[in-house]
């Protein structure tokens, strides 16, 4: 069984990761703030200010991958912060406390600081903490959590009348700190960026529907990089545009990442990002990751005209402030869609948001789309309780399951 | 069985957010309602936060067919700020030597303030008021503590503490003196008044700022002359967890307290190894 891997993303980190953190460390020398941003955050905003954002989960990730995130989190754990919290917190946290040999030179310090309450509690705690080292301005966006709307069209105008006046006072703030005015030609064209990738992002999802899938989840959890950290940048087009053109041909030769594809899976959550080869693992028994429910959160239009208003409809939208049915129906949508087999549910020990209701998903999936899943309980940053034996004879037996 | 008419949730964290979707699927109850609580305390939040409490009004009127008026509002709100004061009351008979409460009766005060209709529970607490006149404590030289932490639910854990020698005399509690510190504005609008406290009440951990806790805590220490402070991290807590090493910091080295962080469940598993941490501060304390 041969490996195809995606010519594109070959040297991905060289040619992307390490110079984003090398670019965001020079900020000062070249007059530009930096802001640590948590997901969900409108970044578009930032980017057109100017103002380089970096991404601490993104670190915590980049961490993991290099085998850190362990002893970093234990220097959080002997500050006295609980094991149980997120590990992408504890590593992030360690290592702005005891900072030694740490990957691209630490995680670069923030002139700003930028969270909204779409995503989790955690990212708001994660930098208050920060935040007494740094002590610089700590912006929340306040999201109402969405309980009833499934569609942008029929969310509620006081939600979205809510998000924007917020949206509006941080641009105050931020033209307050930085001493420049938001570019609001700046922000159309951000916008109009941010779109363009978002539909190629998705373009590139659709190829993933073929049999066989031409990209697994190995792949899309290295290419979303953009998608999740400077969606609105021509690099970010530029990288989809060649990425698409690869999977297009792919799927035109009918070349699968793997050659004898067996079972199709959706993956939900957070990978191993300490243990990315599990993907591979799987692969050599013929199993692929088609879709992931963290590739498919980026999906809303916004609209150049209305930049503040289409922002707040996207992420109001965003699973993770919507109710548990908003993930069932997008894991069903994406095993009917990308014709999967079954499911995996890791875990991610310590991210509430996610964990909470697994077994409920599993319940729902079964009776709703009659397609079974399998709870995995592992953590995507601390691998201290991961047991590689158990977790493939798992993958093992549930595989068999399938067809 | 008794089995609700309804339910409600706040917005509180992720834990209860999550709790509104399980209930739904686990529960045959009907009428349920989420309530958008802002997580800061801007004029902004505070708008949005009357509006939804006037959303919440218009529901509960249309789902049991109830009339909620100004008047009965401001009624409520009266007997609810009774029993806030009363129980205030309660607690500064701890701030004695001995304390004439133990911390564990007033943790149960406190509960049993949660589960019974607010005008009994004045009753209740108007009572024990005039009978603890009578209560006579043998003076016993043990460290006076502070609990720190979010919901204790059940007075063992405190217990606990009061049978290795441990002497409760405040809290920093969500089941304690952050439930009722705060009283509701009497003047004014009554649905404006109770956005504003609730909003901006000593804050949980879940809320922009932790400030205003950590001052309570500093307050409290010298209100009921502490010795000593113990703060619980309850497991999957993640908004308090975070904010534990902080504040433990903070007493520390800003006011120079003894202060242990203990980790626990509900279910207080582990409790041996608990009690030793616990009995080894006391006597370290003494």
């Amino acid at each position: 069984m041969s490996e195809r891997r995606l010519e594109i993303l070959k040297g991905f980190y060289q040619n992307y990761v390490k110079p984003f953190y090398k670019t965001a460390h020079k900020a000062k020398d070249e007059g530009k703030l930096v802001a640590w941003v948590a997901s969900t955050f409108p970044v578009e905003i930032l980017l057109a200010m100017d103002i380089i954002p970096v991404w601490p989960e993104n670190y915590a990730s980049l961490c993991a991958a290099r085998k850190v995130s362990v002893p970093l989190c234990e220097k959080a754990e002997r500050k006295g912060f609980s094991k149980d919290i997120c590990s992408y917190a504890r590593c992030v946290l360690g290592s702005l406390f005891d900072g030694e040999n740490l990957p691209e030179g630490g995680i670069p310090k923030p002139d700003i600081l930028a969270v909204s309450t779409c995503a989790c509690d955690t990212h708001l705690k994660w930098f208050q903490v920060a935040n007494r080292i740094f002590k610089k301005p700590l912006l929340l966006l306040d999201v109402p959590y969405n309980v009833e709307s499934t569609s942008p069209e029929d969310l509620k105008d006081y939600h979205i009348k809510h998000y924007v006046s917020q949206v509006e006072d941080m641009v105050s703030l931020l033209e307050e700190h930085s001493g420049t005015r938001l570019d609001e030609d700046k922000l159309r064209r951000t916008l109009e960026l941010s779109n363009k990738s978002s539909n190629l992002w998705l373009k590139i999802q659709d190829h993933r529907k073929n049999i066989p899938a031409p990209m697994g989840a190995r792949e899309a959890f290295s290419a979303v990089y953009f998608m999740l950290c400077i969606p609105g940048t021509e690099e970010a087009v530029d990288f989809y545009e060649r990425l698409e053109d690869e999977l297009e041909q792919r799927v035109r030769q009918g070349i699968g990442i793997v050659e004898d594809e067996k079972y199709r899976l959706v993956w939900d959550n957070l990978p191993l990002w300490f243990n990315l080869q599990m993907f591979q693992y799987m692969r050599s028994l013929g199993a692929v990751v088609v879709a992931e429910t963290f590739s498919h959160v980026w999906a809303g239009t916004l609209d150049p005209s209305e930049p503040y208003e289409s922002l707040a409809r996207k992420h109001l939208l965003n699973m993770s402030n919507c109710t548990i049915e908003r993930r069932i129906e997008l894991i069903m949508g994406l095993v009917k869609d990308f014709h999967a087999d079954g499911v995996i549910l890791p875990t991610n020990w310590g991210c509430r948001m996610m964990t909470i209701g697994e077994t409920l998903m599993k319940k729902k999936l079964q009776e709703m789309a009659d397609v079974s899943s399998l709870i995995l309980d592992v953590d995507s940053t601390d691998w201290r309780s991961f047991d590689e034996y158990r977790v493939k004879t798992k993958l093992e037996t549930y595989l068999k399951t399938l067809k | 069985m008794f089995v609700p008419s309804g339910y409600v949730v706040s917005n509180s964290c992720d834990n209860q957010n999550k709790i509104y979707d399980l209930w739904r699927h686990c529960t045959t109850i009907q009428k349920t309602y989420f309530i958008n609580t802002p997580h800061s305390t801007t004029e902004t939040a505070l708008h949005f936060f009357c509006e939804e409490l006037e959303r919440f009004r218009e529901w509960l009127t249309k789902s049991f067919e109830v009339e909620i008026t100004e008047e009965n509002l401001k009624k409520t709100i009266n007997i609810f700020n009774e029993n806030r004061r009363l129980l205030r009351q309660v607690y500064e008979l701890r701030r004695q030597k001995p304390p004439l409460v133990s911390g564990s009766e007033a943790l149960e005060i406190v509960l049993s303030s949660m589960m019974i209709p607010k005008d009994e529970h004045n009753l209740l607490l108007r009572r024990l008021l005039d009978e603890i006149e009578e209560r006579s404590i043998p003076f016993e030289k043990s460290a006076r503590l502070l609990v720190s932490g979010s919901v204790i639910g059940n007075p063992e854990l405190l217990r606990l503490i009061e049978s290795v020698g441990g002497c409760i005399v405040a809290d920093d509690l969500c089941t304690g003196s952050r439930y009722f510190w705060n009283l509701i504005e009497e003047d004014g609008e009554p649905m404006k008044a109770i956005a504003e406290r609730y909003l901006r009440k000593i804050p949980c951990p879940f809320m922009y700022s932790s400030e205003e806790r950590f001052r309570h805590v500093r307050e409290m220490v010298k209100l009921f002359d502490v010795e000593g402070i113990l703060i619980f991290s309850l497991k999957s807590c993640d908004v308090h967890s975070f904010d534990a090493p902080l504040l433990a910091e903070e007493l520390k080295n800003n006011e120079n307290l003894p202060v242990i962080c203990l980790e626990w469940e509900h279910s207080l598993s582990g409790i041996a190894q608990l009690r030793t941490r616990i009995e080894a501060f006391i006597e370290m304390l003494e």
